[in-house]
């Protein structure tokens, strides 16, 4: 064990953090045209991406050609780090940079990687994922929307929900049923289709937070045609791509968190003495009780997600890292009700929608979305349980 | 922006301000070394360490004595001590590794008492001088075991120390009371720190090092007696001038026992943590295995995610006492607050898996002649010493800014 890295890590660092000097977008064009949904990526964003991509620092561990440099995981790391001090998002379309477009790269057919793939590692296209529908949200693979081959073409129906950015995206990454007859982890198709498809409507779902710039949708598809040739990887072979997404998704998202609830906490603990002034004298004892453990809960989550890291760097197994979906957004939900229980005025980045603040409260029940979303907390231990501890199912 | 966890992925939209260079920087992941390190003390203990003999201490039919010769024979006592002093050099992340072995085994030892708060505590107060380099080599020869004798009225803090010691022409004169000594009826040489009279917070203090046959202590009666604790009285005991680590009032003695008190704290956080991970591991085996209603009571959703709840209080508490470990080691200035959540968050870990580790064992868990409840009140105990999860996060709160606050809601 050892609190650094070495001097190649520290160089590599130094490499990124002068290259981002001179290629940033501005805090000015940031704010002047912000993104007002997940799949909406303005003008300063696809110039980024593209200058991201051209100098191989948009996803560095993947090769030139396709906007990285092979770098280890350490670097990426390193880089994220950086990319997160700076105040700066990679793109405004995470769900098309982090999981359609890998999916699309390992399983897609050339046609499909220079058409839907490379377009978003450019940041000219944006994309959705449609997975959750009324009847399948935890348990995905009970999804019902239909996709029926008819000559060279697949007719689809059926609905998706909480399908982020898909007021705005380009195209969507579609999970469908294929066949019916099958177990219904093995009858699970993806197919590409375009959003300006006809029979495709897209109803907003407003949130209870913000609800003037929804980001989740309803989407219904009624007698949809899509080209067989936009078929991702096998027919029927859905569900292995519905994992494989997830592990794209869960690579490292874990820092992302780490160090957003490192922010907030500074931020608390920062404003915390002026608050508490304003508390009765037991009232504050019980307060700055709730904050200490909110700081240990953070530094935990760095300290326990960065030893999951340095496991899998080692090429080990690190069955902690499970915890840290669970743990991260559930800390983030105690974090900020603390906050507003502490009782300050001071607007905070709320993380959900254009404009960046709101109060405590509008985030805590922001940071539901990370406790309910991909694995809600109870399925994430359902998970813990079953494949880390080997529980009976 | 938005973030909910499936939105964000790899990016992050965000700006992080006041990063301390290098936070971000660690491998918390034992090196090969340090896994073999911990293999080996893992397969010693099980061997000459073995439920039995903790049974023994339990039931007053035997005592612990050959652990500790084992223990000598194979040079952990002087794993941390410098080479000069006759140690082997090596450092405090090495001694948490076999603390946390200790308390997954419960073994009974003076390790934790000589090693990992006497041995740092000379060090710290007078490594240097002919008093310290003895007390030094003897540890580290396994000729001694250590006892320190810090805490009063249940507080922990140096500046919460009201023990006296006066200068007269023979020696000083020490007066008070010190509880909740570990290893203080038993271990050779004590540690008594007391300070002048007059003085208080941290100035004032002084060390003195007083044969165990000097002192007058009461065994206390203990729910864990692997981790014996004893009751000093002071009535004017005489300690000659070369018995005397530091004089009252020497520059830096206040800083010199928080040093030596971040390892005592890291090392009981860590082997309360080793009694929690073992408990935790016997809890989910024990329910694979119990059967009712025709099915392992593991295949229950409300057992299952209570598991899962035990894992993780584990691992937080795991990787808070391995983060702490190393800012010891490798003299970070965060060791002080780094060490005030490894033992909150392995005092909040052990309420936990106690807990419900007992509860889900069932009627079995509360029974004698199982094991189980060796961990349990080596957990507890561990969580008692050197300041509990209450008295640390209290701590904690002084560090981040919110102290005068809470004192003034205390008052």
């Amino acid at each position: 064990m050892k609190l650094t890295f070495g001097d190649e890590v520290e160089a590599f660092r130094r490499e990124f953090l002068a290259w981002l000097a001179d290629n940033r977008p501005t805090a000015e064009e940031m704010a002047r045209e912000p993104a007002v949904s997940s799949a909406h990526v303005p003008g300063w964003a696809s110039r980024w991406i593209r200058r991201l991509f051209d100098a191989g620092w948009l996803v560095p561990g993947w090769p030139p050609e396709r906007g990285g440099r092979n770098a280890g995981p350490v670097e990426t790391l390193v880089y994220q780090e950086e990319l997160t001090k700076a105040g700066i998002p990679r793109t405004t379309n995470p769900q098309g940079l982090g999981i359609v477009a890998p999916s699309i790269l390992d399983y897609g057919t050339e046609g499909q990687i220079r058409d839907y793939a490379m377009p978003i590692l450019r940041g000219e296209r944006t994309a959705c994922l449609g997975m959750s529908e009324p009847g399948a949200g935890s348990d995905l693979a009970a999804l019902s929307t239909r996709a029926v081959l008819d000559g060279d073409r697949f007719v689809i129906n059926g609905q998706k929900v909480w399908t982020s950015g898909a007021n705005y995206a380009d195209f969507c990454f579609l999970f469908c049923r294929t066949d019916p007859s099958a177990p219904k982890h093995k009858g699970i198709s993806v197919v590409l289709v375009d959003m300006s498809t006809p029979g495709i409507t897209v109803r907003p779902l407003a949130e209870i937070v913000n609800p003037e710039h929804p980001d989740l949708n309803e989407v219904f598809f009624s007698d949809v045609m899509v080209p067989k040739a936009n078929l991702v990887g096998q027919m029927n072979n859905g569900w292995a791509m519905a994992n494989g997404s997830l592990a794209h998704e869960r690579g490292m998202v874990w820092l992302s968190s780490v160090l957003q609830l490192e922010n907030e906490i500074d931020t608390v603990l920062a404003e915390a003495p002026a608050a508490l002034a304003r508390l009765t004298a037991p009232e504050r004892a019980v307060v700055a009780d709730g904050l200490v453990e909110s700081a240990i809960d953070v530094a935990a989550a760095r300290c326990l997600g960065y030893r999951a890291f340095a496991k899998l760097v080692r090429g080990g197994s690190a069955p902690e890292q499970a915890l840290m979906k669970a743990f991260c957004s559930e800390s983030q939900r105690r974090l900020s009700l603390r906050a507003a229980e502490m009782g300050t005025d001071r607007k905070v980045d709320i993380g959900q929608g254009p404009t960046r603040d709101g109060t405590w409260i509008e985030r805590y029940f922001v940071t539901f979305a990370a406790t309910i979303s991909a694995g809600t907390s109870e399925i994430q231990r359902n998970i813990i349980a079953e494949r880390i501890l080997g529980l009976p199912r | 922006m938005w973030r909910g966890w499936s939105e964000v992925d790899e990016t992050v939209s965000f700006s992080r301000n006041g990063v301390v260079e290098g936070e971000l920087r660690m491998d918390l992941e034992f090196s090969e070394e340090e896994s073999e390190l911990r293999d080996n003390v893992r397969a010693v203990l099980a061997s000459i360490c073995p439920p039995a003999v903790v049974r023994a201490v339990y039931e007053g039919k035997g005592n612990a004595a050959s652990v500790w010769a084992t223990m000598v024979d194979l040079s952990w006592p002087a794993l941390a001590i410098s080479e000069e002093h006759g140690g082997l050099g090596m450092g405090f992340v090495e001694v948490a590794i076999v603390a946390e072995e200790l308390g997954r085994a419960v073994v009974p030892s003076p390790f934790l008492a000589t090693v990992t708060q006497f041995a740092p505590a000379v060090r710290e107060l007078g490594g240097d001088g002919p008093l310290g380099a003895d007390l030094l080599g003897r540890v580290a020869a396994g000729e001694s075991t250590g006892a320190v004798a810090l805490a009063e009225g249940g507080r922990w803090e140096p500046s919460a120390v009201g023990a006296t010691a006066g200068e007269t022409a023979d020696g000083w004169v020490l007066n008070g009371a010190k509880v909740a000594v570990l290893d203080g009826a038993d271990a050779d040489e004590v540690m008594v720190i007391a300070r002048a009279a007059g003085t208080s917070g941290t100035e004032g203090l002084g060390a003195f090092v007083v044969p165990r046959s000097g002192l007058a202590a009461t065994s206390r009666t203990v729910v864990d007696p692997t981790l014996p604790l004893a009751d000093l009285v002071l009535d004017g005991l005489l300690v000659p001038p070369d018995r005397v680590l530091a004089a009252p009032g020497t520059a830096g003695v206040a800083d010199a026992l928080d040093r030596a008190g971040h390892e005592a704290t890291v090392a009981l956080a860590t082997a309360t943590v080793g009694a929690c991970r073992a408990i935790f591991e016997q809890t989910v085996e024990y329910a694979k295995v119990r059967e009712q209603y025709g099915r392992p009571i593991g295949s229950f959703q409300a057992l299952k995610h209570r598991m899962a709840d035990m894992y993780l209080a584990v691992e937080r508490a795991t990787s808070l006492c391995y983060f702490a470990s190393l800012t010891i080691a490798e003299e970070d200035p965060r060791r002080a607050e780094a060490a005030s959540m490894a033992k909150a968050a392995a005092g909040e870990c052990q309420r936990l898996v106690v807990q419900d580790g007992l509860q889900l064992h069932g009627g079995i868990g509360m029974t004698w002649e199982q094991d189980l409840h060796f961990l349990l009140k080596r957990a507890l105990s561990g969580d008692a010493l050197y300041g509990d999860a209450v008295h640390h996060r209290a701590r904690l709160a002084r560090m981040l800014g919110l102290a005068p606050l809470v004192e003034e809601a205390r008052a």
